[in-house]
């Protein structure tokens, strides 16, 4: 049984009896999950735009605190009991819970507020088992229950926006009063109807969004009888998709356009778009645009070309006709429309790009003046340069990186790893902050910058380095000394001069740096005028900025900022520092990318900062020693600017030598492999967390040599320095071998015996220590995987990628070839089920051994120095991972965003 | 997900202890099948549709045998069936060995939500052994019932009375099909339907309703179905590989429906909301590859695995890219954009430039935002397009979307390739 409620429905409850008393300023609102990830949005519009009408929300665990509008704060509770005791008091519940919790917070609403007589649902995806248990309830207590899936109702007369989103984010825009009523099963068109109806001079009373579930609590029949009652509406629009027999008996006393959408449905075996538009029965598009045909005595679509209608209505099938149907059926009652059209629906085309293709005029529109406020926005989008990233929080998430669960391949920026590798060092260092690979002339300006900076002769940071190693701590601790001494006055030049040359150039019309034929004069001339030339020039003169001018000549490279900076030292008199010249070149390096906002101002002027570190870490990792004033482990300086490529300085930092082609192709896959493994990695999370501690919702203040701090901080023997732990197992294995070229096939070792000995060992050791009660006995390191495995025989496809990179270049490496031996042999005798792959941890290894096998049988290294290596050498590939974790994290997190709540961390007793 | 026939059917009507007829799998050897015969003097050989594939036109499809032989040559007729469902043709996989059940009536049955009523509904009549659309509705019984009390006993017994049903039916009915009410609303039911009953007289006279064959679909929103555990195979084959891909997304925040409309399509619509869809799937007609519906404000990293799925089915053998909408409400045109762009970007890192122009319809919160984020995208990867905003009539925009798809197919195509180094 129900209540009484509109005695025109005496089979069932309806309580409201005209459209005006829909959404009126008297409703007093409660949202049911407040803080919800749409609510959050739409909320406190709907809370301004109704002049505050919301008096609470609730929200587990948010009790306490506060929804801010602009209307005032909407006070938050955990429950509505809660909220109750509190003293408020509603008569509407709008619903933004889950769909799994939408039927229960009914219920509670009904239970504990008997003055609710309205309930919008706004979410999707009700279970239908729970939306008939709704509609029942509903009844059972006399509520109009609107939804679900809708976007709620708006009242342009009454300034009242109830639910969901109806009109956006300005909804004075298209939430215009006039005299048409609207119902809708799309949430979309609801508004999109409104704004079409301007374009014909007709505004709206009532828009409301039924949804279009199985179960719409709020439908058709009884709207009608609400429109019919207020005396507000003279006509209405009606869209209607296909699925339910909603419409089928419905009369009308007013005027009515009626757009049916949807006849390709019956083609559909399954709900899509709507739920509910199932093909096959009655309802369908056809059947539905018939029904209306009758209502309205008419016997054909109207189109502006066949305008068929009567004074009862019109049918469309293209919602951009209903403005003309409306004009056209009112014209038949006598009715004008409300106001002067606004605008129109020609096409209007606000972005163009024909590429320079000869395209025929109709695909060729002419660019427009856009509509107020768009008009504005567009202007300030062409003013704006660079990017500019909506700030969230960013624990555990990654602009820079993903890694895919499936593959375990990490990408950067869109690159795998994997191709990664076949890229140079000093390639990945720069798109790791830059999101684009370098071209040959950015490349050779890159070497020039990051080598101009590598000889640390004489600074603190290598002094307090090489303290730190003979003081016994792991490569990262000692790097991290160096590190911290490069704070953000020793890079203040740098990045002032980059910021200038940002300012200069911004709307320049410079897209490509290289095209030394642009004609800076512009810039020069703004630069001579004002304080641009004091930042850029210097009165002493500077060796190192000389040499790096010099260096760039030798190779060839170019750039339009390096020789805008050398007209203006001559135009202005005065020097060119390194710092600067510095600038210029990663100002180059990221000019496409800002250009085209991929990049944010903030990186490009963080640039010289970064590639500062590189060179540090790199060169701080070369013992004192090595390094003089001008020369750099037996190198000169400028040696290493014009001849020498970033990656072949890493190797000479570590190793003490110039690699040769296939020793560089080596090492460049090594440390790109290196780079990431997305942001859950220890060392991402470390840098990740320096980030966020100094607060990157004010970028400048946040100290990216700290940042790499906590990279360097959050690695390790067990990260980073784990690499070893394979080596010294393979150093085993060949120690008493007389292996002399690990890359040379004709080693004259029989690898399978080998591996089949050292099986036959291993299951015994493993046999004993199972009999002893030891289930953490030592595992062979490389082999196996947690992702890979289940198959016969299985394969790491990064380790197949690798091996099949070098196997074509022909390169030969013994200790990877005996892995493959040794996962065949720990089948054969039973030690696995299958044939385990090898992953792409023993490729790491394997390269590093191979590379330090000589030195190392010949005595230059000993096994601990092979094992500072190692680690050294994943310091410098994951270095180029953590830059561009830091610099996502500045660009898009929150402060201290990676904090975890409390109620998330466990007490272990 | 769609059940069809008696195989799952009758493993279904157990949990409610609703006795079936006896049905034997496509594995079933000549041993049990000759039991079965042994059991029932005939049976019937169906085959086997997977998903929501329907009654009708199966008719013919249908096969008898009263021994071993003529029912392994029937299961060789009927294995692989062909059916045009809904005009699409549907294949079978397997058959079933069912016991015939000799009765004097039929009954047919069904439970659904009637939009009628908003309400569950009772569809019931005693008339059976036609179809039910061709019934006088006198002879058909619709009842709805409260949800909150469920099926009852009465509800059935009015619904026969009301019918004028034999005495003999009315008591075996009342106790027996309320048990279906659990059956469906438990598990997530939104259609249910025995068609036929039959009335199979016990030895002592009393009739027992024995279901013959078994229909159901289940509420792709309710997770209570996945509880009975069905393979997922049910119902593999109504949906493609792309559309099951995409559905792995499906999460309460934001639509992800999509539908193969032509595996020849050249223009690939990707559209905001449930109005958009149905109108631009409809002006689009055959030259779209996919009808899709991505509203409801998806984040950015769902809309971007969206993206990702729809460019590597579609974005080879597509000419226009069209990224259509109204004036969105709620959605964030600016994460939304971005994310379409920056997959768009992977894309063509990962497989390579190709020859597409892009055409675009939206309004909404952030939009220029996003127009300039997917501008500065498509200019980096060199492909022509025009951006048009939400006072543009969609329908104009779906047109002007289709004359550069017809440009691209008449010699455009070669041209963008050639702008893109790849022609």
């Amino acid at each position: 049984m129900h209540p009484q409620g509109v005695a025109a429905f005496p089979h069932y409850y309806v309580g409201i009896d005209s459209l005006a008393r829909l959404a009126t300023r008297e409703d007093r609102v409660c949202v049911l999950n407040i803080t919800g990830g749409e609510s959050r949005t739409v909320t406190p519009v709907s809370h301004a735009f109704s002049g505050g009408n919301v008096v609470c929300g609730t929200a587990p665990g948010r009790s306490g605190s506060v929804m801010k509008t602009a209307a005032g704060d909407i006070p938050i509770y955990d429950n509505l009991p809660e909220a109750m005791a509190a003293g408020h008091r509603f008569n509407v519940v709008v619903v933004y819970l889950p769909p799994a919790g939408v039927r229960d917070g009914v219920l509670e609403a009904v239970r504990v507020n008997p003055d609710i007589d309205k309930i919008v649902i706004l979410t999707e995806k009700v279970p239908v088992r729970d939306a008939r248990v709704i509609r029942a309830i509903g009844q059972m207590h006399g509520i109009d229950i609107f939804g679900a899936n809708c976007l709620g109702i708006a009242d342009a007369h009454n300034r009242v926006r109830i639910g969901g989103a109806l009109g956006g984010s300005q909804p004075e825009e298209s939430l215009v009063p006039g005299s048409v009523a609207i119902y809708s099963n799309s949430g979309n068109f609801t508004t999109t109807i409104a704004v079409y109806l301007l374009t014909a001079g007709w505004g709206t009373t009532v828009s409301l969004s039924s949804g279009k579930d199985l179960y719409i609590h709020y439908a058709a029949m009884e709207w009608a009888h609400a429109f019919h009652n207020d005396d507000r509406s003279k006509a209405a629009v009606m869209y209607i998709e296909p699925g339910g027999y909603y419409e089928h008996e419905l009369r009308f006393h007013k005027p009515v356009v009626a757009c049916v959408v949807g006849r390709w449905k019956a083609r559909l075996t399954k709900a899509c778009g709507h739920a509910g538009a199932i093909a096959g029965s009655g309802d369908n598009a056809a059947a539905k645009e018939e029904w209306f045909l009758q209502k309205f005595g008419v016997d054909d679509i109207f189109t502006p070309e066949n305008p068929v209608c009567s004074e009862k209505g019109a049918v469309v099938v293209n919602i951009a006709h209903i403005p003309a149907a409306m004009t056209a059926v009112m014209a038949r009652n006598g009715i004008e429309p409300d106001f002067e059209p606004r605008g129109d629906l020609s096409l209007k085309c606000w972005f163009s790009n024909t590429q320079g293709l000869k395209l025929p005029e109709q695909l060729n529109p002419p660019v427009v003046k856009a509509v107020p406020p768009y008009d504005e926005q567009i202007a300030a989008l062409e003013e704006q340069v660079g990017a500019v990233f909506p700030r969230q929080v960013m624990k555990d998430a990654s602009g820079a990186s993903m890694m895919d669960p499936n593959s375990q391949v990490t990408r950067i920026h869109g690159t795998s790893i994997l191709d990664a590798a076949t890229r140079s060092y000093e390639e990945n260092l720069v798109q790791a902050l830059v999101r684009e690979y370098p071209d040959m002339n950015g490349t050779a300006l890159a070497n020039v910058a990051l080598n101009a900076f590598v000889n640390q002769s004489g600074q603190i940071g290598l002094a307090a380095a090489q303290a730190a190693r003979r003081a016994g701590n792991s490569p990262n601790t000692s790097l991290s000394a160096a590190i911290a001494l490069l704070g953000p006055d020793e890079v203040a030049a740098a990045r002032d001069a980059a910021a200038t040359l940002i300012d200069l150039f911004r709307h320049s019309d410079l897209n490509d740096p290289s095209d030394t034929a642009f004609d800076f004069s512009g810039p020069l001339e703004r630069a001579l005028a004002g304080d641009a030339a004091g930042v850029l020039l210097s009165d002493a003169a500077c060796s190192r900025g000389g040499a790096m001018l010099a260096a760039m000549a030798a190779r060839g490279a170019k750039s339009v900022f390096i020789e805008f900076l050398q007209a203006l030292a001559e135009r202005r008199g005065g020097s060119l520092r390194g710092q600067v010249i510095l600038a210029a070149v990663t100002t180059h390096l990221a000019w496409p990318a800002l250009m085209r906002k991929r990049l944010s101002i903030t990186t490009v002027v963080n640039l010289p900062w970064h590639f500062r570190i590189y060179s540090a870490l790199v060169g701080s990792a070369a013992d004192e020693e090595q390094q003089q004033p001008g020369r750099f482990c037996g190198v000169d300086d400028d040696a290493l600017m014009r001849d020498w490529s970033f990656a072949e300085t890493a190797h000479l930092a570590l190793l003490g030598r110039r690699p040769d082609m296939e020793a560089l192709f080596s090492f460049s896959v090594l440390l790109g492999l290196i780079i990431s493994n997305g942001p859950g990695t220890i060392s991402a999370q470390g840098a990740k967390g320096a980030v966020s501690a100094d607060g990157p919702e004010a970028p400048k203040r946040v100290q990216i040599n700290k940042c790499y701090l906590g990279f360097l901080s959050h690695t390790g023997y067990a990260h980073g320095g784990n690499g070893f732990e394979a080596i010294s197992f393979l150093l085993d294995r060949f120690r008493d071998t007389g292996l002399a070229n690990p890359g040379s096939r004709e080693h004259g070792l029989d690898l399978a015996a080998m591996a089949l000995d050292y099986a036959r060992e291993y299951l015994e050791y493993k046999k004993k220590a199972k009999a002893a009660g030891d289930l953490s006995y030592a595992k062979i390191p490389c082999i196996n995987h947690p992702v890979f495995k289940g198959e016969p025989v299985n394969y790491d496809p990064r380790e197949v990628f690798v091996s099949d990179l070098f196997s074509r270049r022909g390169s030969y490496n013994i200790f990877l070839d005996f892995y493959h031996e040794l996962v065949q042999a720990l089948y054969k005798v039973g030690v696995s089920r299958n044939v385990y792959c090898v992953n792409v941890d023993a490729v790491i290894a394997v390269i590093l051994l191979k590379m330090l096998w000589q030195p190392h049988v010949e005595g230059e290294i000993s096994e601990q120095v092979m094992e500072a290596a190692a680690f050294t050498t994943f310091l410098f590939g994951r270095m180029i991972g953590s830059a561009a974790e830091i610099e996502d994290h500045i660009n898009r997190g929150r402060n201290m965003d990676t904090r975890t709540p409390a109620s998330r961390c466990s007490h272990v007793g | 997900m769609q059940i069809t026939g008696m195989y799952w059917g009758s493993r279904l009507l157990d949990y409610v202890d609703f006795p079936t007829s006896e049905v034997l799998g496509p594995e079933a050897d000549a041993d049990r099948i000759a039991g079965l015969i042994d059991r029932h003097g005939e049976i019937f050989i169906k085959p086997m549709f997977k998903g929501g594939v329907g009654r009708k036109g199966k008719a013919g499809l249908l096969g008898r045998a009263r021994d071993v032989p003529t029912a392994m040559k029937e299961k060789a007729r009927l294995y692989f069936a062909e059916h045009f469902h809904n005009g699409t043709p549907v294949k079978a996989e397997g058959v079933t060995f069912e016991g015939a059940v000799p009765a004097e009536h039929e009954i047919y049955f069904s439970l659904t939500d009637s939009t009628e009523y908003r309400a569950p509904i009772i569809t019931l009549t005693h008339y059976g052994g036609m179809d039910i659309e061709e019934l006088p509705p006198e002879k058909i019984a619709r009842i709805p019932f409260d949800p909150l009390t469920g099926l009852k006993g009465f509800v059935v017994s009015n619904a026969l009375k009301r019918l004028k049903a034999p005495r003999e039916l009315i008591s075996p009915l009342v106790q027996s099909l309320p048990r279906l009410w659990d059956l469906y609303h438990t598990y997530g039911m939104t259609t249910l339907e025995l068609n036929p009953i039959r009335m199979r007289p016990e030895r002592n006279g009393r009739l027992t309703p024995v279901a013959c064959d078994f229909k159901c679909a289940f509420d792709d929103d309710d997770p209570n179905w996945k509880r009975l555990d069905l393979p997922a195979s049910v119902d593999a084959s109504s949906y493609s590989e792309f559309e099951q891909e995409v559905n792995r997304l499906r999460t309460y925040q934001g639509q992800s429906d999509v539908f193969v409309i032509n595996e020849q399509g050249t223009i690939t619509a990707m559209t905001f909301g449930g109005g958009a869809n149905a109108l631009v799937t409809e002006l689009l007609g055959e030259s779209a590859t996919i009808s899709s519906d991505f509203g409801g404000n998806p984040p950015y990293a769902k809309m971007h695995d969206i993206s990702r799925i729809v460019y590597t089915y579609w974005l080879e053998q597509s000419n226009v890219l069209f990224i259509i909408g109204g004036k969105a409400n709620n959605t964030d045109i600016y994460e939304t954009f971005r994310a379409m762009a920056d997959a768009l970007r992977d894309h063509f890192n990962s497989h390579g430039p190709q020859p597409l122009y892009v055409v675009v319809g939206r309004g909404g919160p952030n939009l220029i935002r996003g127009m300039g984020y997917l501008r500065d995208t498509l200019d980096a990867l060199g492909l022509p397009y025009q951006m048009f905003g939400h006072d543009s009539a969609m329908s104009e925009v779906v047109n002007f979307a289709q004359a550069a798809d017809r440009w691209m197919a008449e010699g455009g195509r070669e041209l963008v390739a050639k702008r893109l180094g790849i022609g």
